[in-house]
């Protein structure tokens, strides 16, 4: 007892002296735990990005929050950027604006906000964070387009926003093999200026001063020469930043067509003098493969196999510009709702991994036809869906989806059972209608399954945008948007949300099934 | 200034204020108003193309009509005095839709829309010319443009049994759609399976 009493005392009395003589090594340790706290700490804040501002005469770089997978916009910047506040009251969780003549109510923790006497429901909370207050991106669409009373233009999924007169412009990229290495043509709705630099391996490309809406944020190649292209304005300048599969490769950036077109040519630099008398012995690989060029590219073998991995499905808004398509009572046009919608299933099939995405149309722009045809057709769309929104009669919200109805006599089946040859571009269509059936089918089950949600039976119908396309194809139809009824139903987010990722998942479920 | 004067100057003021708005109002009346057009005209115009007819006994049409509901045409039938030209029993069928439903169904043509022309071929096609007004009857949307243009072409053919598709004009001229939506750049067949218990 007294060896075991003798001990505590000894031990007590070393950790005093250790306590009192190393105090600032535990200050240190204590330093070093909290640090190291912090860094495991599960982070609500994801990443910080910038959100760009495109107005007419001017643009401007907002810092945006992701906050649990939502993306957060400093709520008084915003406004000062777009009007003049002519009140403010803070309080713990409650903030009143004045903005011009709207009276503008929010709460921290509350999805509602008040504008007036009306209340607008926003995707996620309010939130208070680092002392700004942050509103959902979905704010863009919802609240903003009311405050300013001018066009706003926001696409989910990206971090640019257009707002009055902006009609940004967009682009398509095309790969081809050509010797030694590979081309990558741009094709720019509007002319573009081109200044060339090269950083941490990769060649940007500024695109000067015109605003841009990319049809897809970024292009995965695979072969030997680029690995991706990707669109980039977070700092208010567009900009393409070519990567490199790898290192060592010369590129050779033209303008065309007035600056229209812009050529990039990715090429293998030259053999050295040295090996030019190499072309005597000529390698089998050089003979079976007809394209190489005749200097010494047998050790290369024939360009790589270029072009997506992935599938492409392409999504069509429906309308645009001074087509605006249906009224709402409230004054939501179709067009802008469908655009909306749009952005929504493109990002849910993005995030399946499954898919590329193909827009026939970003922006407010009328696009005819045709041009969303062809744009679907080239692109080898494996499915094809346009998005309307119309007169469904009474409920709301409904979906109905269609397929193709030639207005026209059916194609007479031939009689010996041969398929033409040649297929009128107006019947293109008829001969994908089993599979456009198909599609039709799967989603309007999944759309059944949806709470509140009527949807109805696919029909058929004479939908002039599906007539050309020669891919499996439906109309999707939301309602009811007529000057009858309010659109709140349909521009819920919970509602559009929901939509798209029921889409995401039939396709998803079709095209794993080996449709 | 005398205050008589100034009485004088308003009085003067009121009145070139009061001429204005009125010449306002009559430059709108005269330029862009267009003409009124009810049901009740549409009536008077199918019943004068029935009285232009001069012949034929009492028989019966039958126009379909649009039910969103349903998604389906509901038929109606109206007594009619046929003309003996086919052109003009056309004509007579599409002002019976322009008449509108005696149910809550939908207008697949407005009150307003004029027949400007209807021509047949031996192929069996009828070419019929709709005045614009036509869309102000119809609200934009894949379904609702859908059913009003069966409506016109299943009514037509169902009437008119020469006619075998229907080739619709807006205006003068060929259109892509209504509103955006339905294909109308072929002749239309017409859909049976449409009607509202069509087997």
């Amino acid at each position: 007892m007294r060896l075991s009493g003798a001990y505590k005392e000894k031990r007590l009395l070393s950790l005093n002296k250790f306590l009192k003589s190393s105090w600032r090594r535990i200050l240190l340790s204590l330093t070093l735990l909290c640090a190291l706290a912090l860094l495991l700490w599960p982070a609500r804040t994801l990443r910080s990005d910038n959100f760009v501002f495109y107005f007419p005469n001017s643009r401007h770089v907002v810092p945006l929050e992701v906050i649990e997978n939502t993306k957060y916009l400093p709520f008084l910047q915003v406004l000062n950027l777009v009007g003049t506040l002519s009140g403010l009251t803070e309080k713990r969780n409650n903030l009143k604006v004045g903005f011009g003549k709207t009276h503008i109510e929010l709460h921290a923790g509350d999805a509602r906000i008040r504008l007036d006497k009306k209340t607008m429901i926003l995707s996620a909370p309010v939130r208070v964070w680092n002392g700004k207050w942050m509103v959902p991106s979905d704010f863009l669409t919802t609240i903003l387009p009311r405050l300013t009373g001018q066009d706003v233009e926001y696409q989910v999924g990206t971090n640019r926003v257009f707002l009055g007169d902006v009609k940004p412009g967009s682009f398509t990229v095309h790969m081809e093999p050509v010797n030694n290495g590979a081309r990558l043509t741009f094709q720019f709705t509007d002319k573009v200026t081109v200044r060339t630099e090269s950083a941490n391996g990769k060649w940007v490309m500024f695109l000067g001063d015109h605003p841009i809406q990319p049809l897809e944020q970024s292009f995965h190649f695979q072969n030997a020469y680029v690995s991706d292209v990707r669109f980039d304005d977070q700092d208010g300048t567009p900009k393409l930043v070519i990567t490199p599969s790898a290192g060592g490769l010369n590129f050779y950036p033209t303008l065309a067509e007035g600056g229209k077109v812009l050529r990039a040519d990715v090429l293998k630099p030259p053999p050295p003098p040295s090996q030019t008398p190499a072309p005597s012995a000529p390698s089998p690989s050089t003979a079976s493969a007809p394209p190489a060029p005749s200097s010494g590219v047998a050790q290369a073998g024939p360009a790589a196999p270029l072009g997506p991995p992935l599938p492409v499905v392409v999504l069509d808004a429906g309308h645009g510009g001074d087509d605006t398509g249906a009224k709402s009572r409230d004054g939501v046009t179709e067009k802008n709702l469908v655009a909306v919608l749009v952005a929504r299933v493109r990002q849910a099939l993005l995030v399946t991994g499954k898919f590329r995405v193909v827009l026939t149309r970003t922006g407010d722009v009328n696009v005819s036809f045709e041009q969303r045809v062809v744009t679907a057709n080239q692109a080898g769309a494996i499915y094809f869906l346009t998005f309307h929104a119309g007169d469904l009669g009474g409920n709301s919200p409904r979906v109905a989806v269609y397929t193709f109805q030639s207005p026209g006599e059916a194609i007479a089946s031939p009689e010996s059972g041969v398929r033409p040859i040649f297929v009128p571009w107006s019947q293109v269509q008829e001969a994908h209608l089993d599979q456009s059936l198909q599609l039709a089918r799967t989603l309007q089950q999944e759309f059944a399954v949806i709470a509140g949600v009527t949807a109805d039976l696919p029909t058929q119908a004479p939908v002039r945008t599906l007539r050309s396309v020669n891919a499996p194809a439906v109309a999707i139809e939301i309602g009811s948007l007529s000057p009858d009824n309010d659109a709140t139903p349909l521009t819920d987010a919970a509602f559009q949300l929901q939509l798209a990722s029921v889409v995401a998942e039939a396709l998803s479920a079709l095209h794993g099934g080996g449709a | 200034m005398s205050r008589r004067a100034k009485l004088l100057w308003v009085a003067l003021l009121l009145v070139f204020a009061g001429s204005l708005f009125y010449l306002r109002s009559l430059a709108r009346r005269i330029f862009f108003e267009p003409p009124p057009h009810s049901d009740e005209s549409a009536k008077a115009r199918l019943n004068e193309a029935a009285l232009q007819s001069d012949a034929g006994p009492n028989e019966t049409a039958i126009v379909y009509f649009p039910s969103l509901n349903t998604r389906m045409l509901v038929a109606e039938t109206r007594p009619i005095k046929w003309a003996p030209a086919e052109a003009d029993r056309v004509r007579q069928v599409l002002l019976a839709l322009a008449e509108g439903p005696s149910q809550r169904l939908g207008h697949p043509l407005a009150a307003s829309t004029n027949v400007r022309a209807v021509f047949l071929t031996q192929e069996g096609t009828a070419y019929v010319d709709l005045s614009a007004d036509l869309l102000s009857g119809i609200y934009p949307g894949i379904e609702s443009e859908s059913l009003a243009v069966y409506s016109i072409v299943n009514s037509i053919t169902v009437n008119v049994r020469s006619v075998k598709r229907v080739k619709i004009l807006i205006q003068g001229q060929e259109v892509d759609t209504l509103e955006g939506h339905a294909d109308l750049t072929e002749a239309i067949f017409p859909d049976p399976t449409l009607v509202q218990g069509s087997p």
